[in-house]
């Protein structure tokens, strides 16, 4: 904050500053000795707040102390001659310590011991002499090297302090010792907290002595004293720093001050005291973090002396002292936020700063009325001359208290100074310095309108102070924000303001920019003269000076017209104006008549643009821009052919611009960016006026796009209001007349290289070149990853990367292109084929054009066959499980699902690891160079055997490979398809056996039946075997014995059987009984069960 | 008593501001809109608090539908006292009233209800379907309704 110095108003630094409990420090030789320099320092410099409330004062040898009033001891004849003194404050905080302390060098254990001690008592004495009077505390302070203990366990030095101590006279709690080696700042940070309770002590004694002095005053005479000694009071309980005293004091002191009898020689002094303590009892609430009373007291001050104005031709001086109580308070309020008082939206700074500001207004208006004759300083002797012992005495009549002025005529000599003085002060610039500070306050408070009506204020303030500059550009920021929420009311005042400001200082772009916004239909102009705006725009456009606004300052016009002489044929001549942003009395609506053209449409943009002040324009040349992917172009909008464009006021014209597109627009989107005119009258200067179009759409209309179609708008104009703007088309290729045949034999087969004919027909006028054609796979939802499983070529078997692509060259009108392509799938799906067929093509107005077409082509996938497998022992019984060495058959089934006849040309198992060949070679298939058609199926068996039981059962007895191709294919190559055949469990006998017998036996004839035990184990196995007979054999042989199975070795056995019925019989069988570890006992009868004959076929006798 | 009643839409832009004062001339008007304007801030940062209390706890979202649509004293200055009502679709209703003139003190109740009445006009007048919602209110007989609200209730 800064006012003017001529401002009578402003605090004095001695009310503003928080006192400090003065401390004078002597002995110290800051200059010449580095010790007392390090010392001085650390008390002086680097005070944080968390040290003590306390100034240091370095006193010299020459000091003096003020010299002590000679002791009242009645008040009965004394009549004070004012309120507050004005050296009482500066002598308390600048030239009375509290404490002096005298700092010496001394170490307890000092050779010259005795001579030191004599001196150091001296300089004791001479400063005891110094402050005669005054209750100035002493104390020493023994600057030691710190290499000597402390005293107290020193018994030299405890001895010897005892004796300085007596020496100097003073107490041994006033004797310190600061060592000057180490730790230095915490002995000075302890020794500041001892000389402040050496201080606060002190204090406490003079508001003693103050009290005293209470008995012997008397309401009639004193009520001066009353206020001064309470203020008094305060002001050591501040020093003190003990507050809330303080702030009963000057609540008591504020209090006596209102019972004083007012009159017009004193409400000066009175009104100048009441400022200072509401100041002081402010600034202790808001300390004492009291916010709420502080404001309270504002307030009820306020209201107190609101009404208190003094003689009527000195009104201002109240005006400007109820401004400088705000802005003092606003000054207080911003400190104890910046301290951490949280303020609010409703309550802060901001409001005092804003009151300051408004009475310095009435402060001014009030000037106006009553200094109009002050034309002159008074002559000599001037009245403002001398010494004032009081704050706000007059220094003509100092220290009087008649109410009656003693003198008119000096009285008269000094109104008429101080209305002079006034007359001269820079309101505008204190009122600017006040609402500056309100508004960066409102800013803070989340209060963007208030700033921004604060801001219009500022710049009035400006433009009465002639600063037409300043003014111009906060109000043509503040109308970006008024026009925004379309508060027309107010964008217009400050419009009006703008363009006064924009004439007076002769800004031809500015001046133009508003002059054009203000012929909107929103704005309200002074006297409702726009027709004066317009000629002014053509006057600047023919390079004449405009017409001067209404109300102007008189006394700037003479300077406004020099400076329009100077720059009316200067530089700008192009006046660019920006119209999306302002409102204006032209309006423009752009829409292309499709949202999408082909690449040889003629592009078609219609343009709508209304004028709505009344008066016929004519614009030199209008330019359309519009901007692709590649390119920017202006087309110039033409009016009957001629690029001069007339617009008549209330009319909605329209315009068609019409162009061909670029070549390499195609698949890009086009924009509209731009409409300008630009008016030019054959003279030097131009005015264009851009309309813009924001990709943004930061100009949004002012009703809902979806509603537009509901106003009513004059079929004569367009239906104008009507219009949605289609700003954006987008430019595609040109359609293709290509045609495409496909020719296959669908469905695909599973795996197989598919070959697909493809025929290309131009159907185009003229002959084609550059034709290319792209193959890929199209993702469709039942095929979503074709890439994975789906591969295409140029041939058989060679796989390529997609796209696959022919390059054809030149096809001529009327004929064809065709070639093949091979798809392979793995999966059973359709594969979506797509063929983007891209030309060019050349046209009389657009050569080398280029056309794409996509065609796509399904290609179903199914299987050919389908193979399934049966496990059959040797015998081709059906079996679940086998055994380890014991052959068994594996018979896969084909079963042949392609509509088309297949080859099959051969097959083979691949057997897993734990499975070989039944056979010592691979044999081979059964069902080679087999033709087979649809429904049929293949059979094919392969013999094979475990050769152990592996830890899992296999999943898969192993691959099974089938070489095929279409049959209708004679030379194609085969395809092979391998199919997993699924699983048998594999089991582990300690024995095996084989069993020799017939199938088919004669009746009556006797067959051996031999049967031999093989262990498979490394240990001899014991059986105990019985023979199962039937009625329909005899037989001969051991009908029950037990036998050892060897190891690794064989065992036989032999019977004889003999049938004795036809037809189906069954044998005798073997049983076997594990004799030992019966373990495995179920696993031997199985394979007892399994491998003798269930059955025999008996045929009768052959007679 | 009222002097004044603006009808402010959810863009902020003024759709109908009336008042009867005792001189209509343009700075009565002026200050008038200044008034309102600058009172949008204090009903901006009452909405922007309200709506922050509501994220913060879903218990909340609740009471945001039974929220008071009435917003009660926005700020007074020496003159004049501002209140304030924000209807469901955000348009704010601001009400002023003198604090100098004689019968100033106005109960909140009277205030809460005159706006209430307000909010009713404002829905009957766009109810017009040849009204535009987002354009001024320019209905005679809504600006004749109002200002007799403003002479008769408050």
């Amino acid at each position: 904050m800064t006012a003017q110095p001529s401002d009578s108003t402003e605090f004095p630094l001695e009310i503003t500053l928080k006192p400090l409990a003065l401390i004078g420090l002597s002995g110290l030789d800051t200059i010449n000795n580095a010790i007392h320099k390090t010392i001085w320092d650390a008390f002086s410099n680097n005070r944080r707040p968390d040290r003590a409330s306390v100034q240091f004062k370095l006193l010299h040898n020459t000091f003096e102390f003020p010299v002590i009033k000679p002791k009242r001891n009645s008040y009965e004849w004394y009549i004070p001659k004012g309120i507050l003194k004005k050296n009482w404050i500066p002598k308390r905080v600048a030239l009375i310590p509290a404490v002096v302390v005298i700092f010496y060098d001394m170490e307890w254990n000092d050779p010259q011991w005795n001579e030191k001690i004599i001196e150091c008592a001296s300089r004791v004495q001479s400063i005891r002499a110094a402050v005669e009077g005054h209750a100035t505390r002493v104390a020493v302070v023994v600057v030691q090297s710190g290499l000597s203990p402390p005293p107290s366990e020193y018994m030299l030095g405890a001895e010897r302090a005892q004796v300085l101590c007596s020496a100097c006279e003073i107490q041994s709690k006033s004797l310190f010792v600061l060592p000057h080696s180490d730790h230095l700042m915490g002995y000075i940070v302890r020794l500041e907290n001892a000389f402040y309770d050496i201080a606060q002590n002190y204090y406490h004694h003079e508001t003693k002595n103050i009290k005293q002095h209470r008995d012997h005053l008397n309401k009639t005479t004193h009520q001066y004293l009353f206020v001064r000694h309470q203020f008094k009071l305060g002001f050591l309980n501040e020093l003190k720093q003990d507050l809330s005293t303080a702030h009963k004091h000057y609540m008591h002191a504020y209090n006596n001050l209102l019972e004083t009898r007012q009159v017009d020689t004193n409400i000066h002094e009175i009104r100048t005291v009441a400022g200072y303590i509401n100041y002081k009892l402010c600034k202790l609430l808001f300390a004492l973090n009291l916010a709420r009373d502080a404001i309270a007291q504002l307030k009820s001050h306020i209201d107190r002396y609101k009404n208190r104005i003094g003689p009527t031709e000195l009104l201002f001086e109240h005006y400007a002292w109820i401004a400088r109580q705000y802005s003092a308070f606003g000054e207080l309020f911003d400190e104890a936020i910046s301290l951490g008082l949280p303020a609010i939206q409703s309550q802060h700074p901001g409001f005092y700063y804003q009151h300051a500001a408004q009475f310095t207004v009435m402060r001014r208006q009030a000037m106006r009325s009553v200094c109009c004759e002050a034309l002159q300083y008074p002559p000599p002797p001037d009245p403002m001359e001398g010494i004032v012992e009081f704050y706000g005495q007059r220094p003509w009549r100092p220290g009087r208290l008649s109410a009656d002025p003693h003198d008119p005529q000096k009285e008269q000599a000094a109104v008429l100074a101080l209305q002079y003085n006034e007359r001269v002060f820079n309101h505008s610039a204190m009122i600017i310095s006040f609402l500056s500070s309100a508004i960066t306050q409102f800013k803070t408070f989340h209060s963007p309108r208030m700033r921004k009506q604060l801001v219009v204020e500022m710049a009035n303030e400006y433009y009465y102070c002639a600063d037409y500059g300043k003014a111009l550009t906060l109000l043509t920021h503040m109308l970006w924000d008024y026009r925004r929420e379309k508060w027309w009311f107010l964008a217009s005042h400050v419009l009006n303001r703008a363009l006064q400001c924009a004439y007076l200082s002769a800004k031809i772009q500015d001046y133009i920019q508003l002059s054009i916004e203000a012929l909107s239909k929103h704005i309200q102009v002074p006297n409702n003269d726009k027709d004066r705006i317009f000629r002014n725009i053509m006057s600047v456009l023919n390079l004449n000076i405009p017409a001067p606004e209404p109300d102007l300052p008189v006394s700037s016009q003479s300077r406004a017209l020099e400076l329009w002489q100077l720059a009316i044929e200067k530089e700008p001549l192009t006046i660019v104006i920006d119209m999306v942003n302002i409102s204006s009395f032209l309006e423009v609506k752009t829409k292309f008549k499709q949202a999408k053209y082909r690449m040889d449409d003629t592009i078609e943009v219609e343009l709508f643009v209304r004028l709505t002040f009344n008066t016929t324009l004519l614009a030199k040349a209008a330019l359309l821009t519009i901007a692709s992917k590649v390119e920017t172009i202006e087309i110039p909008i033409l009016d009957s052919g001629m690029t001069n464009v007339k617009l008549e006021g209330g009319k909605v014209r329209r315009f068609l611009c019409q162009f061909k597109t670029n070549p390499h627009d195609i698949g890009s989107d086009m924009s509209i960016k731009n409409v300008s005119f630009i008016l030019d009258h054959e003279r030097r200067r131009k005015i264009i006026m851009n309309f813009k179009v924001e990709d943004s759409k930061s100009l949004e209309p002012t009703v809902h796009p979806e509603l537009l179609h509901f106003i009513l708008s004059p079929k004569s104009d367009y239906e104008f209001d009507c219009i949605v703007p289609l700003n954006t088309t987008s430019i595609t290729s040109r359609e293709c007349r290509l045609s495409i045949e496909i020719e296959n034999a669908v469905p695909a087969l599973q795996g197989e290289w598919f070959p697909t004919t493809f025929t290309v027909v131009n159907n185009e006028e003229s002959s084609v070149y550059d034709l290319a054609i792209a193959l890929s796979l199209l993702s469709s939802p039942d095929n979503p990853n074709p890439d994975s499983v789906t591969e295409l070529s140029y041939a058989h078997g060679e796989s390529q990367p997609q796209p696959l692509k022919f390059q054809v060259g030149t096809v001529d009108e009327a004929s064809a292109y065709t070639n093949l392509f091979y798809l392979k799938t793995n999966r059973t799906a359709t594969a979506t084929v797509q063929l983007r067929v891209s030309y060019k093509i050349d046209f009389q107005e657009m050569p080398k054009l280029e056309c794409v077409k996509d065609f796509t082509t399904k290609i179903t996938v199914i299987k050919p066959f389908e193979v399934t497998t049966n496990f059959v022992d040797m015998g081709f019984m059906p079996i679940t499980k086998c055994f380890v060495d014991d052959p068994f058959i594996v018979m896969p089934e084909i079963k042949i699902l392609s509509p088309w006849d297949l080859l099959i040309l051969d097959t083979e198992l691949e057997t897993v690891e734990c499975l070989k060949y039944g056979d010592d070679k691979k044999p081979s298939s059964c069902i080679r160079n087999l033709q087979v058609a649809e429904r049929n199926v293949a059979s094919d068996a392969i013999c094979v055997q475990a050769r152990y039981k592996p830890k899992d059962p296999p999943t898969r007895v192993g691959l099974y490979n089938i070489m095929w191709r279409r049959e209708s294919s004679t030379s194609g190559p085969c395809v092979m398809s391998s199919s997993a055949l699924s699983g048998i469990a594999i089991e582990e006998c300690p024995i095996s056996i084989e069993v020799n017998y017939p199938e088919v036996v004669e009746l009556m004839t006797s067959v051996p039946l031999k049967c031999r035990l093989i262990g498979r184990t490394d240990v001899p196995i014991r059986l105990s075997l019985t023979v199962e007979g039937t009625d329909t054999y005899i037989f001969s042989g051991y009908k029950k014995f037990s036998v050892t199975v060897p190891p690794k070795d064989k065992f036989e056995l032999c019977y004889n059987i003999l049938p004795l019925v036809t037809g189906n019989t069954v044998p005798p069988r073997l049983k076997a009984v594990v004799l030992g570890d019966n373990t495995r006992q179920e696993i031997v009868t199985e394979i007892f069960e399994k491998h003798f004959p269930r059955n025999i076929f008996v045929m009768p006798k052959y007679k | 008593m009222a002097v004044c009643v603006a009808v402010i839409g959810k863009d902020n832009s003024p759709l109908y501001i009336g008042g009867i004062g005792n001189d209509p001339n343009a700075d009565n008007e002026l200050s008038r809109q200044w008034l309102v304007h600058t009172a949008l801030d204090a009903l901006e940062e009452r909405l922007s608090t309200t709506n922050n209390s509501n994220t913060n706890s879903s218990t909340n979202t609740a009471r945001a539908d039974l929220r008071d649509l009435y917003l009660g004293l926005l700020y007074s200055t020496d003159t004049h006292k501002i209140y304030g009502y924000v209807t469901n679709t955000r348009i704010k209703l601001v009400l002023v009233t003198s604090s100098t003139s004689p019968g100033s003190n106005i109960r909140d109740a009277e205030v809460r209800t005159a706006l209430r009445r307000l909010h009713a006009l404002y829905a009957d007048a766009i109810c017009n379907p040849f009204h535009l919602p987002g354009d001024q209110i320019t209905s005679l007989k809504f600006d004749k309704q109002v200002k007799s609200l403003m002479l008769n209730n408050v």
